[in-house]
């Protein structure tokens, strides 16, 4: 009688009683009467252990988005000693005026193939799942197209789950040109992926206004503290940050020379429109764009600003003296060179 | 529907479970085969849990066992002798749940992607699957962006093409060589990054190639129907004929910049300096992604890549030397 219950089976069993209850279940009918936890209680195990059980357990259903609701002593919410729990089927049920037809679930197969990083591919596949679940079986699917999402950033999990749970986070982040990483407080708010960088827009409380953070430029581990901000903040935040960052590139013209016909021509053309003299193409980040047309070496030459001319020219110079040396130069002392 | 099935975590099975039961009970009887596909998983791991969905059920009173049919029961001939998973008794999880959050976030983040694919764009489809996926999910997904993309005449080129299941003959531009004119049966697009690739029969090459699209001008539609869609897709970014190889070294904190270049078994790291084996067509070729790195990535060897690397930076900074 001692078997041991496996954990899923417990919670699956939590949620079948929870659904099932309307006025609620109290947490000792929940350990005495539900499989899983009534075993241990009959093997002797502590309450006080059991309840820790029972609230990791919801903490876990919760994260599932399965809802637990908490019915408190109407006068006085904070005595939890004789809550009631409960489901609420309307609010954990799909809503039943929700539905999908063929044709959308085609789309919405291939939307929930895009993912690479693991963790987001099995979350699009589980929610795809649910829809099929409903009974409907998808047109033909959209062929040919291979769309994907491509995460490298480490921060990107631990910021998604802040803004889920509206937590300021703290984090490390390096400026270029900066000698050190500064400590930033942020209430993050959306995440934005703009020319295949991953960025999070959000309010930088020490600054007390809204900033766009490059996922690439923070160091080190991001830190969700217990400090939460008001969820109202992060409505419309994805339109805020993308508004942010056209209105950036549309204040940032550089005035470029390029040679027709190579690569660089091809690769700017979409962004360039041409001028009396050169193109002039509009950028989020000197350092960024700099990056880019180094690369293109000879094929393009920055007539102004200066201020992006002298980022190409420091990196032009950085990778001759790269090398330049015969026996070659060490890419770590190298880099102590660069501006 | 996963590639690799792998081993479920104890909250995976108690998500499973969540969706699996109204699956079951929709479709009435469903061969283990097919419900281990839809839900990624293999075969004995939708036969194991299956099983144990027969132990769980409504909790006991006051201290009594449940009673049999307060317990989930399966038809264990039908599964036995047939495979085939059908649910004789259910005790609730009959509803589908709504999204958590993190599905929810994933498949609003795909569709943005997905909007710029003509096939998607043209069902209008979108917009209203935005809304209906925001308004199915238990908690407020977090706001993840993706800005748009744009479908120029190439791509749209491309894309009726492929739809079509015919040649497209287009002026190719690939970096330091000379133009040169192909016809290709498209097998598909790539989009990633926010560059659109094809993937295709080169007819000029005979084998499987990948055009970046920012190097495709003058496309034209062929009547010739498409006769190699058959072949092995060439891996995202190894261009055939990757014979050659180059070696470079970089901080290791700046291998993601390198991407998909860098694999477990053609790098190792040292003292926080990773040495990477690229293979790679024509090692000069380098130069270009050298020149992304601010002197902090080193061509190391062959020489002449190295050499490549540096006059391609030296004849750029000469243009402001000497304008």
């Amino acid at each position: 009688m001692a078997a041991r219950i496996p954990p899923e089976e417990r919670q699956t069993n939590l949620v079948v009683a929870l659904m099932a209850t309307e006025i609620g279940l109290t947490k000792q009918q929940i350990l005495d009467n539900i499989s899983g936890y009534r075993q241990r209680a009959d093997a002797g195990t502590r309450a006080d252990a059991l309840e820790k059980m029972f609230e990791r357990d919801k903490d876990e259903l919760r994260t599932l988005g399965v809802p637990i609701e908490t019915i408190g002593d109407p006068g006085d919410p904070n005595d939890l000693r004789e809550a009631r729990y409960r489901i609420p089927k309307a609010e954990y049920d799909l809503p039943a005026d929700i539905e999908f037809s063929a044709a959308e679930l085609a789309v919405l197969t291939l939307a929930g193939s895009v993912w690479s990083a693991e963790s987001s591919s099995a979350d699009a596949q589980a929610g795809v799942r649910k829809i099929r679940a409903l009974g409907i079986d998808g047109d033909e699917p959209i062929i040919g197209f291979a769309p994907r999402i491509t995460v490298r950033d480490a921060s990107f999990a631990p910021l998604q789950s802040a803004i889920e749970d509206c937590r300021v986070v703290t984090f490390d982040y390096l400026k270029p040109g900066e000698e050190a990483p500064r400590r930033r407080r942020v209430e993050p708010l959306a995440l934005l992926d703009y020319e295949a960088r991953w960025h999070v827009y959000g309010i930088d409380l020490d600054a007390d206004d809204e900033r766009t953070f490059l996922l690439s430029r923070i160091v080190g581990d991001v830190t969700a503290t217990k400090q939460s901000f008001d969820a109202g903040l992060r409505e419309g935040a994805g339109e805020r940050a993308l508004a942010g960052l056209e209105a950036v590139a549309a204040r940032n013209s550089a005035l470029l020379e390029i040679t027709p016909g190579t690569e660089a021509a091809l690769r700017l053309g979409r962004r360039a429109t041409a001028q009396v003299q050169g193109f002039s193409v509009p950028f989020v980040d000197v350092h960024i764009f700099a990056d880019e047309l180094a690369s293109y070496g000879p094929e393009v030459r920055v007539v102004e600003p200066a201020v992006l001319r002298d980022a190409v020219i420091a990196r032009l110079e950085a990778t001759i003296a790269a090398h330049t040396d015969a026996v070659g130069v060490d890419a770590v002392r190298a880099e102590r060179g660069v501006r | 529907m996963a590639d690799k099935p792998k081993p479920l975590l104890a909250s995976d099975r108690v998500r499973a479970y969540l969706t699996l039961v109204p699956y079951l009970l929709e479709r009435g009887q469903v061969s283990l085969a097919e419900a281990s596909d839809e839900f990624g998983v293999t075969v004995d791991e939708m036969r194991s849990m299956v099983e144990k969905l027969t132990v769980i059920g409504l909790p006991g009173d006051a201290g009594y066992w449940q009673q049999p049919h307060e317990m989930f029961d399966i038809n264990w001939d039908l599964l036995d002798e047939e495979g085939v998973i059908e649910i004789t008794n259910d005790v609730g999880l009959r509803r589908v749940p709504r999204f958590t959050a993190r599905e929810a976030a994933a498949l609003l983040a795909g569709l943005q992607v997905v909007a710029a694919v003509p096939a998607v764009s043209d069902s209008g489809l979108v917009a209203g699957l935005l809304a209906k996926l925001s308004r199915a999910s238990a908690n407020a997904p977090a706001e993840v962006v993706i800005a748009p993309d744009t479908v120029d005449a190439v791509r749209d080129a491309v894309s009726s093409a492929l739809s079509r299941g015919v040649a497209v003959s287009f002026r190719y531009q690939a970096p330091d060589a000379a133009a040169t004119t192909r016809t290709v049966d498209p097998v598909q697009v790539l989009i990633t990054g926010g560059q659109w690739y094809l993937q295709g029969w080169c007819h000029l090459r005979q084998a499987m190639r990948t055009f970046h699209l920012d190097r495709v001008s003058e496309p034209e539609l062929t009547d010739i129907p498409i006769t190699h869609a058959d072949e092995l897709l060439p891996e995202a970014f190894t261009e055939i004929g990757d014979d050659d190889e180059v070696t470079v070294r970089l901080p290791e904190r700046l291998v993601p910049l390198l991407g998909d270049y860098v694999r477990a078994d053609n790098s190792e790291v040292h003292a926080g300096v990773v040495t990477v084996r690229i293979p790679i067509a024509d090692p000069r070729s380098i130069k270009r992604v050298a020149g992304r790195f601010q002197g902090r990535l080193e061509v190391q060897h062959p020489d002449f890549a190295r050499a490549a690397t540096r006059d391609w930076a030296a004849d750029a900074l000469a243009l402001y030397r000497h304008p």
